[in-house]
């Protein structure tokens, strides 16, 4: 008996050895914060990256670093925020919507607006880029701002319709501009071979809905722009409409449940296509066009047998209301401060460290295409990237992120389109040209309602049966087991029946 | 003497038995062949679908870039360490309430049980669950993967009525030989409870080894455990079609790693399995009362 209890004092004192707490920062030395990230499977982080390394060397600091997986990542910001126990003092990857929004009016997120004496970096850029309305946009209910969020001075293409260039060129079409061009190819692919799906979608249709809605005068479902799931903006008017039950909608519909009727779209479009399954779909043949990103065609590429086989991404289509890409704003996520740091000795400190850190001149450089000398050299005003950049397989972009972390989303924060550019091939940022020369194709995320938590509330109760009711019906007029012809107006009385028009009232009472 | 049973309704039950046996393991197996040889070929014939159950190309590619992986084997440290000493510390602790709360004379004992049950049905949910751990200091360490999930309602139940159903005429005798109750447990009613034991140890092993929860809301990444690691990377792809504002990031990993992280990460309980069942059918036969 008492050998046994003995094993189990000693066990207990040796877990207690583990028992340290988060460490208490010090006074003296480098300035000492903890600094939340988003951690992407594809992209590990390292602390050992060169940008980290050099940042962090230009503001003196020691940095707790704390990688959380990007699945879990709203989860565990959302507990530190509301418990402020164990938070960081720092997070990254943060914008003020949906719960955050409550959170910040509630004071657990630091109104960084009343310290902007103390962000003279992100102030500069903001300037510098003629930003301010942008930036405007994100105050909150009291007219305050929340977190500094990442700058774009235009936003990129990165993504859009993918298609199998060499079947155009054997079957003598020309690039496609408007659905009616992609309906044509995607005939003529599925006559030659009958057993394909020629447009599949990655990831689910959010992918699909969130790049091709646009051209159609609206933006609804789980990735709608805006958040509301069910309304889109008017840009002529100015406000909301109830988009779900619109005529657009229905003619968006009309042209993708072509689509799956005649066999052109994957009937697995529902289900979340992974990323491995997606590709072996355009490698394979299975399927000959997409929506989809840029940096994805190398890899489906280099896994095709197929002769010949080239992808290319092409400028938006142009559907009813034009030609338009998935909306973006010129601000992204940013950096927060939990109140809990604002009650810190050296805030102010942390506050400067953080700016300079990411929205300094030299570290948004630095953030993006590294050292001179050791990643890039200028001849003039050109950048030239080192051999082995210029060689890696992988491509400029991607080599950079991995082996230097650069170009990663949470931590650049200034995205100069033209600085950009001179990381993708010749073809990239030609297609980014053609897109920018046809003018308005990205347009503006529609402005956030400032509600209070009541009208937060009320809003979250309306949109829930919608957005499920939306779904159900949507998929249900795709795949035709509800006619468009008969069962609209059906769908139409339903939605007004769960109140899509107070709903879209409340949006708009509180721009 | 064993007689055998050779009639013809006998045969065809033996055929049924056997082939029920036999597809129930392929049903079990297979998947887990399945993966091992997706983790063993290489993208370009995954992609192109020539993997079945061998490995097409014998690539290692996917497990050389995972153990690359920045913390991957801090966080295999990690979880083994949560499961030998959660599964320690939960047993130590399961036993030494399981044993009293056998005896129906102790005072209490029908409030205890009452407790256990309740707490069984209804937990407290987890902002509540945070702050208590939090209030008592546990978050950001270790022990907050081990203390608060010391004892499992279920496993202590299963426990208790082990030790009942063991014959009282054994204690009574260890008693009237003089021993306390404090020899008694260690000595005669845990060599006598080595299957229960070893099917509530591996409830817990399994327990801790597939605990990532709670992993992420306690504690910090340098004691994040691997299931962490591999949630991480098998949902890597997942998020891409979540975001409003997706990035040009949006490289997907291949089959091959995600096969390769799944089966690093759980081959060790696995072979866990084989080891404890003797113990089972052992524990069941040991202990009986002599004359």
């Amino acid at each position: 008996m008492k050998k046994a209890l003995v094993i189990v004092l000693v066990a207990l004192m040796a877990f207690s050895a583990f028992a340290s707490p988060v460490a208490e920062v010090k006074e003296e030395g480098p300035l000492k914060f903890s600094m939340y990230y988003s951690d992407n499977a594809t992209l590990p982080f390292k602390e050992s990256w060169l940008a980290v390394q050099e940042a962090t060397k230009s503001v003196n600091a020691e940095i707790q670093w704390e990688i959380i997986p990007i699945a879990d990542y709203s989860t565990k910001v959302s507990l530190a925020l509301n418990t402020q126990t164990n938070a960081p003092d720092v997070i990254l990857y943060q914008t003020t919507t949906g719960e955050n929004a409550s959170l910040a009016l509630n004071g657990a997120i630091v109104p960084i607006s009343d310290y902007s004496e103390w962000t003279p970096c992100w102030n500069a850029m903001v300037e510098k880029y003629g930003m301010e309305d942008d930036v405007e946009l994100l105050k909150l209910q009291d007219g305050k701002r929340y977190y500094l969020p990442s700058l774009t001075d235009v936003p990129f293409y990165d993504g859009g319709l993918i298609l199998r260039e060499d079947f155009l060129k054997a079957e003598g079409f020309d690039a496609p501009k408007t659905f009616d061009d992609l309906y044509a190819i995607l005939k003529a692919y599925k006559a030659k071979h009958p057993e394909s799906y020629p447009l599949t979608v990655l990831a689910g249709p959010r992918v699909l809905y969130r790049m091709t809605m646009p051209s159609f005068g609206l933006s609804i479902g789980k990735n709608g722009s805006g958040g509301s799931r069910v309304l889109s903006w008017n840009y002529d008017e100015m406000k909301y409409f109830p988009a779900a039950i619109s005529e657009e909608f229905k003619a968006y519909l009309a042209f993708f449940g072509k689509l799956y009727a005649e066999g052109l779209l994957d009937p697995e479009m529902a289900e979340p296509i992974d990323g491995s399954i997606w590709s072996r779909k355009m490698a394979t043949g299975a399927a000959i066009a997409t929506w989809a990103y840029y940096d994805q065609i190398g890899g489906v590429t280099a896994a095709s047998t197929i002769e010949g086989f080239k992808l290319q991404m092409y400028p938006a289509l142009a559907g009813p209301a034009g030609a338009h890409h998935q909306q973006k704003n010129r601000t992204g996520s940013g950096i927060m401060f939990p109140a809990a740091t604002a009650k810190r000795a050296d805030f102010e400190q942390i506050v400067r460290a953080v700016d300079k850190m990411f929205f300094s001149e030299e570290n948004s450089k630095l953030w993006c295409i590294g050292v001179e000398g050791t990643t890039y050299t200028m001849d003039g005003d050109k950048i030239v990237y080192a051999d082995n950049i210029k060689k890696a397989a992988e491509g400029i972009y991607k080599y950079m992120q991995l082996e230097y972390g650069c170009g990663s989303d949470v931590t650049q924060m200034v995205w100069v389109n033209a600085r950009e550019m001179t990381k993708y091939d010749e073809n990239y940022a030609q297609i980014n040209k053609a897109v920018e020369a046809m003018g308005n194709v990205i347009q503006y995320i529609p402005p956030t309602p400032k509600f209070d938590d009541m009208e937060a509330e009320e809003a979250a109760m309306l949109m829930t049966p919608l957005a499920d009711k939306l779904e159900v019906w949507c998929n249900a007029f795709l795949t035709g087991k509800k006619s468009l012809d008969k069962d609209w107006n059906a769908y139409v009385a339903e939605m007004k029946g769960l109140q899509i028009e107070k709903y879209c009232d409340l949006y708009n009472t509180n721009l | 003497m064993k007689v055998k049973d050779t009639s013809t309704s006998s045969k065809i039950m033996n055929v049924i038995i056997y082939t029920v046996m036999v597809l129930s393991l392929l049903a079990c197996l297979l998947p887990f062949v399945y993966m091992l040889a997706l983790s063993l070929s290489t993208p370009q014939a995954i992609i192109q679908r020539k993997v079945s159950f061998w490995p097409v190309g014998w690539d290692t590619q996917a497990y050389r870039q995972i153990f690359t992986y920045p913390n991957f084997f801090r966080a295999y440290g990690n979880t083994l360490f949560y499961t030998i000493f959660g599964t320690f510390i939960a047993l130590v602790m399961t036993i030494l309430f399981a044993y009293p709360l056998s005896k129906t004379c102790l005072r209490g004992h029908k409030a205890l049980t009452k407790m256990v049950v309740i707490s069984m049905y209804f937990a407290g949910g987890m902002i509540p669950n945070y702050l208590l751990v939090s209030a008592l200091n546990l978050t950001g360490t270790r022990l907050a993967m081990l203390i608060p999930f010391a004892i499992n309602q279920f496993n202590l139940i299963i426990l208790v009525n082990f030790f009942k159903a063991l014959p009282i005429e054994i204690e009574e005798a260890a008693l009237i030989d003089g021993l306390g109750y404090f020899r008694i447990l260690p000595r005669i009613i845990l060599p006598l409870s080595t299957a229960a034991i070893a099917t509530i140890g591996l409830y817990y092993a399994v327990f801790f080894w597939n605990d990532w929860f709670n992993g992420l809301i306690y504690l910090n990444t340098r004691q994040y455990p691997v299931m962490l690691f591999l949630r991480n990377i098998v949902n890597g792809t997942m998020v891409l079609g979540n975001s409003s504002s997706a990035s040009t990031d949006t490289a997907s990993l291949s089959i091959s790693v995600k096969s390769a992280v799944i089966i690093t990460s759980t081959l060790p309980i696995i072979i866990l399995y084989p080891f404890l069942q003797k113990y089972f059918v052992k524990g069941l036969t040991v202990g009986s009362i002599k004359g």
